[in-house]
């Protein structure tokens, strides 16, 4: 079975590009308004575990139509040698630099390609074009017309006339905006074109989709990760003197703020590396729910035991021994022991925590003063990041390749403001049981993330 | 696969992330496929891949330190089974001190030898507990902190940078969090390592006195416990092995008769003289063995066993679990699908040349030859106005390009420089980028016309006028023809209707 090969051809500057660029998801296609940009053929292969399901090849646009099919309609011959005739202009003008171009579009076309003839629907058809469709009749190759709108004005019915007159399929594809669903259903077109294509194109699109869903589950992953992880961060450092200096706050909150920015970009980098881009420019608002209240002073003692922890255990230790004389004395004592014990070690602890911090072991210290930031505790700072990462992967997952302009992160409330009483509820379980660190990070982890997906899937109509 | 394997490949992998950070995605994905692709077999069993995946990939900077991580555990765990050993050692020589004076304290032994140890198994089932239990969460988190097991943190220190830095990685990285697990089950294995050999310290001194020494156990205490109750207590205490160790339950007649005081240089219970009944003094000895052994060591052996498979289980966990890992294990499983162009893309330069003609100013009454190329305007007498407009009088009008033949264009540029005007106007969509059909055009019409006449190409605007865009495209693509005598100027009141 011969693989399906489909050549974008057309006028330069008509976004055929774009359409590739778009299609084969690879913001590595170079798109410039300087006509001439393409000026060699480039293969775009779908691979598959290195077997290759269809290609698609961008060419230069025509230069010299007008010449070259006047050379073709010099040559005699009968409408079914039109096809040897254009061969024949090939092989006659492979090294001609007047016509390089016309050549090279027309090398895989004759080669057995499908043609693909884009036109910039936004602007009016004009006579201009007839050279390059005839041209393309000539080879006698299956073809389809997309009409590409590059910029506002609508000239598609105009054009649509103009082309069914030389293509049997024509559609529009808008290579900036078309979303997966819209490129599913343009490779899904192609397969029309001759029969035996079909197949591998049917085969091409579900490995798409697999691939889609994969991606996404990936970037609920990810967001899910970040997000947790940027919950349960806090920062310390061991304070000098009893009290923070504003100097140190300040530092601390500097270096706190930083670390939770620069999670929510490698988070941003992750998913993007999962849809194939690269190095996208982002204009994005920094988040800020930081305040005052991120900030607490702590006395660790041995082993890192808060005051809270030291006494717990210093009353059970009480309670213990306590018991050891209730025990001794048969139960006669009703449990006093215990009790007395508990409250004696409990007040011991209390009363000789701060004393413990100041022991060293080995120079060592068995405790200390230290000053703490985060974790974040505003309840809608969860929301808020994980708004802003679904706005972001929601954005990535609809851009296209051909898009070169920078990504607006602007308004990220619309990500969480569709979701339903349950879903947050449930968020708001799984936020708390992160806050309390009630299970293994992971499983924390892959509950939100099996949330986050939900809401993906959720908002898809909602955009 | 032992679970120091496991724990050298945890400490790789760890390592191995972190230089991966710098390898392209693309790069991760291609080579990550080919592994997972060889490793197909192992699909089912995702710790297994990793562990295969680590076996096969290669780095750039990439250091495989586990095995010195591994080395350092084994020293870790030997230095704490022989403090262990050593502490219960001690520890049974202390309390089983007998220089032949006053007999061996029974309550004081068992309070000193079991009793501590029970309690503290149960501060360890606490800590151990799956799930935090309400009103007892902070002192669970503070049992977790007390681990003694910890202190082979410390004692890690004692070791070279390299060393102590390969396993250090599992607590002291940003991967911490996601390794509590591990880390607790690791330190709750070290402590039942310090405490099993504890035990056997225990037993190994309690031997070693009895084998080679004369031991006199009695029972002494000031509360008002007669022998019957005691025995009790002891006969109910020994249940776990009175049916295949009855010798070591204590019976009635030793508690009565070894019951001691020791007033007026000691007496015991049986009123007679304790120099009269030294062996049945002895005769404490396999009781109080069984109760190290079934409430110290069995219970140490147990944990041991429990910390043990609970580490193993926590490390082929966070093989899989440690962030990373699941984005490993989808580069390793899904198909790899690349759309992108194999080849990187030839870089377009532009030719540069001197700018566009500025010098030329469109003056009033400048007669003009004027070509429609493509058609490109609408009727004639508007474009005349618009053109009078702008300084040209346009002496005739020419069509060429779009439907028309080249030899057409040909006769064209003969007739209009045959004229001699004074300059000529080509009208151009500007919308249309400028193909090299038109700059052939602009080269014969130079040719033929001479190198002073001036050219001026008119832009045309769409519906929306003429853009800034294009008219940059047409001003950088014609400046590849180096004409002195070319001038570009925007025509927005001339749109295509």
């Amino acid at each position: 079975m011969t693989t399906p090969r489909f050549a974008i051809v057309g006028h330069p500057n008509k976004g055929k590009s774009s359409i590739v660029a778009t299609l084969a998801r690879d913001e590595s296609v170079a798109i410039s308004p300087i006509p001439g940009t393409t000026t060699e053929d480039r293969v775009y292969p779908m691979r598959v575990d290195g077997e290759t399901l269809y290609e698609l090849v961008d060419t230069p646009g025509f230069q010299r139509a007008r010449a070259a099919l006047e050379w073709m309609q010099n040559q005699e011959g009968t409408s079914a040698e039109r096809a040897d005739i254009t061969r024949r202009f090939v092989d006659e003008h492979r090294d001609d630099p007047r016509f390089a171009a016309e050549c090279s579009l027309l090398e895989p076309i004759l080669d057995g390609a499908g043609i693909l003839y884009v036109v910039d629907g936004s602007r009016p058809f004009g006579e201009e074009y007839e050279a390059e469709m005839e041209i393309l009749r000539w080879t006698g190759q299956p073809s389809m017309a997309l009409i590409n709108l590059i910029r506002e004005s609508d000239h598609t019915a105009e054009w649509i006339n103009a082309l069914g007159q030389y293509f049997r399929i024509v559609r529009v594809f808008d290579a900036l905006t078309a979303d997966f669903d819209r490129c599913i259903q343009l490779l899904l077109a192609f397969g029309q074109l001759r029969e035996a294509w079909r197949q591998p194109l049917e085969k091409a699109v579900e490995i798409l989709r697999e691939e889609q869903a994969q991606r996404r589950e990936q970037s609920a992953h990810v967001i899910a990760e970040t997000v947790a992880r940027m919950i349960t961060y806090s920062k310390r450092r061991a304070l000098v003197r009893e009290a923070p200096t504003k100097k140190e706050k300040d530092a601390l909150k500097k270096a706190y703020r930083k670390k939770l920015a620069g999670m929510e970009q490698s988070c941003r980098k992750r998913v993007e590396r999962i849809y194939s881009y690269r190095g996208m420019e982002r204009h994005e608002p920094l988040f800020d729910l930081l305040d005052e209240n991120l900030f607490a002073e702590e006395t660790w003692k041995l082993f890192g035991l808060t005051q809270q922890q030291l006494i717990a255990t210093g009353t059970m230790g009480g309670a213990a021994a306590g018991g050891v004389i209730d025990l001794a004395v048969g139960g006669s004592s009703l449990l006093l022991g215990a009790g007395l014990g508990a409250l004696v070690g409990g007040a011991s602890a209390w009363l000789t925590a701060d004393r413990i911090a100041d022991i060293k072991i080995l120079g060592l210290p068995l405790g200390g003063k230290e000053l703490r930031v985060g974790p974040m505790r505003n309840i809608n700072f969860p929301y808020v990041a994980l708004g802003r990462a679904l706005l972001h992967q929601r954005l990535i997952e609809d851009r296209t390749h051909a898009q070169r302009d920078p990504l607006e992160l602007r308004d990220h409330s619309t990500a969480m403001q569709e979701l339903e009483g349950a879903q947050r509820k449930g968020l708001e379980e799984t936020f708390n049981r992160l806050r309390k660190q009630e299970a293994a990070p992971h499983q924390l982890v892959d509950d939100l993330a099996e949330e986050v997906e939900e809401i993906m899937s959720q908002q898809d109509g909602n955009f | 696969m032992t679970h120091t394997s496991l724990l050298s490949d945890l400490i790789d992998l760890i390592s191995a992330f972190q230089a991966d950070d710098s390898t392209g995605y693309d790069e991760k994905k291609i080579r990550d496929r080919n592994i997972g692709r060889a490793l197909r077999d192992l699909e089912k069993n995702p710790p297994a891949q990793v562990r295969g995946w680590l076996a096969g990939v290669k780095i750039p900077g990439f250091t495989r330190i586990g095995q010195n991580g591994a080395q350092l555990y084994h020293v870790l765990c030997l230095i704490l089974v022989v403090a262990g050993l050593a502490t219960g050692w001690g520890l049974a020589r202390a309390v089983l001190h007998y220089d032949g004076t006053q007999p061996i304290n029974v309550v004081n032994a068992l309070g000193l030898l079991v009793l501590p140890q029970l309690l503290l198994l149960l501060l360890w089932l606490l800590a151990s507990m799956p799930v935090k239990i309400p009103l007892f969460s902070s002192l669970q988190s503070a049992l977790r902190l007390l681990n003694p097991g910890k202190l082979a943190r410390h004692l890690a220190r004692l070791f070279p940078s390299r060393t102590r830095q390969s396993l250090s990685t599992l607590w002291g990285t940003e991967q911490a969090a996601a390794l509590t697990p591990v880390t607790r089950w690791l330190f709750s294995f070290w402590s039942q390592l310090f405490a099993f050999g504890f035990n056997i310290g225990v037993l190994a001194a309690a031997f070693y006195l009895i084998s080679f020494s004369d031991l006199a156990f009695a029972w002494s205490t000031t509360l008002r416990l007669d022998s019957d109750t005691f025995h009790r207590f002891l006969f109910g205490f020994s249940w776990p092995w009175h049916t295949f160790a009855p010798e070591a339950v204590p019976s009635l007649e030793l508690v009565q008769n070894s019951r001691y005081f020791r007033f007026d240089e000691g007496s015991l219970g049986s009123n007679s003289p304790i120099t009269e009944t030294p062996a049945r003094l002895g005769e404490w000895w396999p009781f109080l063995i069984a109760a190290v052994t079934c409430y110290g060591l069995l219970p140490r052996l147990a944990t041991l066993v429990v910390s043990w498979f609970r580490l193993r289980h926590h490390l082929r966990q966070a093989l899989v679990q440690l962030p990373g890992s699941v984005e490993l294990l989808a580069r390793m499983n899904s198909l790899l699908v690349s759309t992108s162009a194999l080849e990187p893309e030839a870089v377009f330069t532009p030719t540069s040349g001197p700018d566009i003609a500025k010098e030329i100013t469109l003056r009033a009454g400048l007669k003009c030859a004027v070509i429609d190329w493509s058609d490109a305007t609408g009727s004639e007498p508007e474009v005349e106005t618009q053109l009078r407009e702008t300084g040209i009088e346009a002496v005739r009008f020419y069509s060429a390009g779009g439907a028309q033949t080249t030899a057409a264009d040909a006769e064209i540029i003969a007739s209009l420089c045959d004229a001699h005007p004074e300059a000529v106007a080509l009208l151009v969509k500007s919308w249309e980028p400028p193909l090299l059909e038109f700059l052939d055009f602009l080269h014969a019409l130079r040719q033929r016309c001479g190198k002073k006449i001036p050219l001026i190409v008119l832009l045309g605007g769409a519906d929306d006028g003429v853009s800034p865009r294009d008219h940059e495209i047409w001003r950088v693509t014609l400046r590849r023809l180096r004409d002195p005598k070319l001038q570009i100027e925007p025509l927005p009141g001339i749109a295509k209707p």
